[in-house]
């Protein structure tokens, strides 16, 4: 069924002064034979809108372009129903508020996006979504701590079924060896009994949650809303269907018998902070060595932490964990001395009263240092210190010592996925399970699993209880997303998902190793099997397939190849050089728009395809533009690296190994390699891109024309 | 054997200085805002975050007999920009008390001092001695006729008297200083760049002019309070020499136009007048000047009723009012009070100043 298209164009905001309106019509209506086609001064007003509202009426306009301001602004108001496919043309912030007004350059930049709007429209359809009627929506818990516990309650009070699974007899984790809490309520300033019990008392109250102790997870395969789990519970296997997972498998300390300078392998009283908690539970605080009750004690903080020798991180709970114990020794004993040796202390959260309360103490003695030597001397430990705030070594006498160790995730391969690329979560740094740790937290990189809590990254129990709520509200998010044929962050509502033709496949298994979330299984032969709800829509299977076979409704290889070949190449002798960008839509697409705004200009010679991921990006678009007679091609990403910004994780740096294909690929076509070039750029580099963009232009103004150009 | 830099923190000292100075000095979370903003403190080894560290951590050795606390001169620059609210000044003001009290000679003097219970003795003891001194010049009654002081109480014996006891008090201050030199010497070893002649008088030039109390930013009454009550203080001790060469070689009593007697009038209002600046803050401006304790009561109020009650004397003999040789007397024990009980008084920290300054400047740190 052909399309009837309606082409509008905007003349307000300075797009009327600076463009030859008439001449952009008739190209739509000339070269493109669009019916309808207007202009008016002020597009996204009420009478406009009315306007084009009656076109779609009476003219059964099923497809509608857009030429005004960019598609960041005013969606709301060009927006027809979910029958109208809606494409926009950026004339406003990336042709008139960033080039010269009246120039035929600038001209023939709208001339080139108004036939590249109109040629995406034909290449692409309003996606159908994926949507399965079986759903099931039901939040499987992995771990029984708090964090477990938190996000089990929580999401039975937002109305889902839960399952929580527990690896040991009894639920609590590590918040149920506590002897005394940090304080969670106002005023923050007295130590309180461990919140554990009355959340385990809140869990056993609610029906619809089940709790299996002792309990394995034997495998997770298929995507969410149907995950299919198999587990043993005290032996016996249980299977289920799940609609998404929350991964609290929690933290186990830092392992101290590493830590041979603090004495901790060669002294008996030298322990950790977990022992202190056990040796505070009998209600007396006693040496190992002696079974003698202590007089004093030292706390060691930071011990293997923020050190690149052992844990180069900080555990954020360990201050707040040692300066409690502080407090409680003082409680179980009047006369005891408690020393503190720090780092800095470090109060993340409400505890600064807290803090304040502990130092008020005036037994308790804190002071920045570092440990150079702990001892056996007279029966009691001697600990020198150095680099004190008292402005000289000292030598302390204590009766015990207590290293406060940080925390290390525990291995999320107790999950068990059947998947083709693991069975744990991928990690990033330190090991911790790794999505956009400050723009998407609790998103891991599988779909439909969430990780809280300290196996995310080292928190305490007021942070892991917050940690908890958040992920229980991600899971559910992503039962109802599914439910709707929608993707999940970062591209939430996203109804369009891949589609293989499979007859095609070679079996390369590029797109089951790339997919940075894992969203596709593998038979055996290594065909892929997709997943479309673990699937977060980034195309980056689409830029890694060499057969170009996975494509989606409205993003594919033919609709960019289209927009490629829309633009028209003046040859070689009018000196007017076409340099193609894609950009990513994420964060380089808006530093551009923002660009405009601020009115900084850039080269008219290039044309602007925003794509969904830099990694999206497919090989046969930059021999189809080198091969169309484009003099350059940059891709603008997101940066890579440890630090990355890429929305998809490993977009950017998919990019950069690809960039060594293109470069074989420049090398066949004898064109020298600087044809196309990679930059990355944060959002809030909107002053960097006309230079970045400027320069480039130079770069291939030097190097001279593309010798394919008129061929 | 006792390892090298061996701590031991003493609880006593933390709760004492809790006591007197009322800050939660504890709470120091030893940021340095206080010795950045010091105008007073020297770049080497600058004050006073370590010192509250040390008081923290009951270090009491450190603090006694430690310099820096004498080179603040308790303005409050630093208790105001505390960000936690523990009151520097405060603190070092009573570290500098707990000093008065170490060094005192004899001690007990010092404690009896600092504890208001012990007040009655305090005025009784100097009253005392009076009356008896009165019965050695057998002049134990209140003598007829026109108002002359000294047919009450002999010149002679007054001032052999309490020249006597200046004597007396000045000796065991001579101890202290003494102890007190060597321990600053030993906390704060430092190459000496000036000579202790040329140190001294170059620390007198800077409390004449008071040039530190300049620096103040935060409390500028301070600095004009503080210079009234001292310049009223220097000139009524001239004022009292030329008054006792007077009484050795010319006419006494002088008359109301003499120029001495003038100048001593002036220095009496100073003094009113400074003084009152001070007790008003400290009755108003609690955050500005600390916790007042007895100890700063007690030194500003004699101080305050020895100025009053040595104007009123002079009203009484030139009023020839019935009552003058009561409060002749009760001038006298004031004098006492202030002057013979300086060292074991807030009044010590003339003299514990000036040594320090001299030993910081003798050392470059001032």
């Amino acid at each position: 069924m052909s399309k009837q298209t309606g082409l509008y164009i905007c003349s307000g905001c300075d797009i009327g002064e600076s463009l030859d309106l008439k001449a952009l019509a008739s190209i739509a209506i000339k070269e493109y034979n669009i019916p309808v086609c207007k202009d008016h001064h002020f597009l996204c007003g009420d009478e406009a809108v009315k306007i084009i509202k009656e076109d779609i009426l009476k003219k059964s306009i099923d497809t509608l372009v857009i030429c005004a301001c960019s598609p960041r602004a005013k969606s709301d108001t060009f927006s027809f129903g979910k029958n109208i496919q809606i494409e926009r043309v950026n004339l406003r912030e990336q042709v008139v508020w960033s080039h010269q007004p009246g120039t035929k350059d600038t001209q023939m930049l709208a001339e080139d996006y108004v036939r590249m709007g109109i040629a995406k429209t034909e290449k692409t359809s309003i996606p159908k979504p994926y949507i399965n009627d079986n759903l099931n929506a039901d939040i499987l818990v992995v771990g029984g701590g708090i964090t477990g516990i938190t996000a089990a309650i929580e999401s039975a009070k937002a109305g889902y079924k839960v399952i929580l699974v527990e690896k040991e007899k009894k639920l609590g984790g590590w918040a149920g060896k506590l002897f005394m809490q940090v304080p969670l309520s106002i005023p923050y300033d007295q130590l309180e009994d461990p919140i554990i019990y009355q959340k385990m008392k809140e869990l056993e109250e609610i029906d619809s949650i089940t709790v299996f102790t002792s309990s394995a997870i034997n495998s997770i395969s298929g995507e969410p809303g149907l995950f299919k789990v198999n587990f043993s519970a005290n032996g016996n296997s249980q299977a289920l269907t799940i609609g998404a997972i929350i991964s609290a498998t929690g933290w186990n300390p830092y392992d101290a018998t590493k830590l041979t300078e603090l004495g901790y392998n060669s002294l008996e009283d030298v322990i950790t902070g977990v022992d202190l908690e056990v040796l505070a539970k009998t209600g007396k605080i006693t040496r190992p060595s002696d079974n003698k009750e202590v007089k004093s004690v030292l706390f060691v903080q930071c011990a293997g932490s923020r050190d690149e020798k052992h844990l180069p991180y900080c555990s954020n709970f360990c201050c707040m964990t040692s300066l409690k114990q502080a407090r409680y020794i003082r409680s179980l004993n009047e006369e005891a001395n408690v020393y503190i040796i720090y780092q800095d202390i470090r109060t993340p959260g409400q505890y600064e009263q807290f803090y304040q309360q502990v130092q008020r103490d005036e037994r308790i003695f804190l002071t920045k240092g570092t440990i150079n030597g702990i001892h056996q001397h007279n029966g009691q430990i001697l600990v020198n210190v150095q680099d004190t705030l008292l402005g000289e070594k000292i030598s302390i006498g204590t009766d015990m010592v207590v290293l406060a160790t940080g925390m290390t995730p525990n291995n999320s391969e107790e999950l068990n996925l059947s998947y083709r690329q693991g069975k744990g979560l991928p990690v990033l740094k330190y090991d911790f399970p790794d999505s956009h740790f400050i723009c998407f937290p609790y998103e891991t990189r599988r779909t439909g699993i969430y990780a809280a809590g300290a196996l995310r990254a080292p928190m305490d129990i007021a942070a892991s209880m917050e940690d908890a709520t958040g992920a229980a509200l991600k899971a559910i998010q992503c039962i109802e997303s599914a439910k709707k044929g929608e993707s999940v962050h970062p591209r939430s509502g996203d109804q369009s998902y891949p589609h293989l033709y499979l007859d095609r496949c070679t079996d390369c298994k590029r797109c089951t190793e790339e997919c940075p979330f894992g969203a596709y299984d593998e038979t055996e032969k290594g065909t892929p099997l997709s997943n479309p709800n673990r699937c977060r829509r980034c195309g980056i299977c689409l830029g890694a397939c060499p057969e170009r076979i996975i494509n989606f409704d409205d993003f594919s290889i033919d609709s960019i190849s289209s927009m490629i070949k829309a633009v028209y190449i003046p040859d070689e002798f009018e000196e007017k050089p076409r340099i193609l960008i894609f950009v990513c839509e994420n964060d380089a697409y808006p530093a551009l728009d923002i660009a405009g705004q601020k009115r900084l200009e850039y080269s008219p010679f290039v044309r602007i395809i925003p794509v969904r991921c830099i990694g999206s990006i497919n090989k046969a678009w930059i021999t189809d533009a080198l091969s169309r007679g484009f003099d350059g091609i940059l891709q603008i990403g997101c940066k890579p690296g440890d630090d990355y910004q890429c929305h998809f994780i490993q977009g950017s740096e998919l990019t950069k190994t690809r960039a060594e294909n293109y470069q074989e690929a420049l090398e066949t076509m004898m064109l020298e390699p600087e044809r196309v070039q990679t930059e990355f750029v944060e959002i809030d580099d909107y002053d960097k891109i006309p230079e970045i963009i400027n320069n480039y232009v130079e770069l291939i103004d030097e190097i001279g024309p593309n010798p394919f150009k008129d061929l | 054997m006792i390892p090298q830099n061996y701590i031991e923190p003493d609880i006593d000292f933390i709760r004492k200085v809790g006591k007197q100075s009322g800050a939660s000095f504890k709470e120091c979370m030893q940021c340095g805002a206080c010795t950045v903003v010091c105008n007073l403190s020297p770049q080497e080894n600058p004050f006073p975050r370590k010192e509250m560290i040390w008081t923290a951590w009951g270090l009491k050795e450190k603090l006694i007999g430690n310099p820096n606390l004498w080179l603040c001169h308790q303005c409050g620059d630093c208790s105001s920009y505390c960000p936690r609210g523990v009151d520097p000044a405060n603190v070092l003001s009573s570290l500098r008390q707990i000093n008065y009290e170490y060094y005192a000679n004899p001690s007990f003097l010092a404690r009896a001092l600092n504890k208001i219970i012990f007040l009655p003795i305090v005025i009784l003891f100097p009253a005392i001695i009076i009356l008896l001194i009165l019965l050695l010049a057998g002049t134990m009654q209140i003598p007829d006729g026109d108002v002359n002081y000294s047919l009450f109480f002999p010149h002679l014996h007054l001032n052999i008297s309490f020249s006597l006891l200046v004597l007396l008090v000045a000796f065991g201050m001579v101890l202290s200083i003494k102890k007190f030199w060597s321990d600053i010497k030993n906390n704060m070893p430092g190459v000496r760049s000036y000579s202790l002649v040329k140190s001294f008088f170059s620390v007198l030039k800077t409390i004449l002019t008071h040039k530190q109390f300049s620096k103040c930013d935060t409390h500028k009454y301070h600095y004009w309070a503080h210079m009234a009550v001292f310049w009223g203080f220097i000139l009524l001790i001239l004022v009292t020499l030329v008054a006792i060469a007077n009484v050795l070689f010319f006419e006494y009593p002088m008359s109301l136009m003499h120029p001495a007697k003038i100048t001593g009038n002036i220095a009496g209002i100073l003094l009113v007048v400074g003084i009152s600046i001070m007790g008003y803050q400290r009755l108003t401006n609690k955050k500005g000047t600390g916790k007042s304790t007895y100890f700063d009561w007690m030194f500003l109020i004699f101080l305050l009723l020895l100025t009053i009650s040595g104007t009123i004397t002079q009203l009484a003999r030139f009023g020839n009012w019935s009552s003058a040789y009561y409060i002749y007397f009760f001038h006298l024990v004031c004098v006492w009070i202030v002057i013979i009980y300086a060292p074991y008084t807030k009044f010590g920290h003339m003299i514990y100043r000036i040594v320090a300054m001299t030993y910081a400047k003798s050392v470059g740190r001032l």
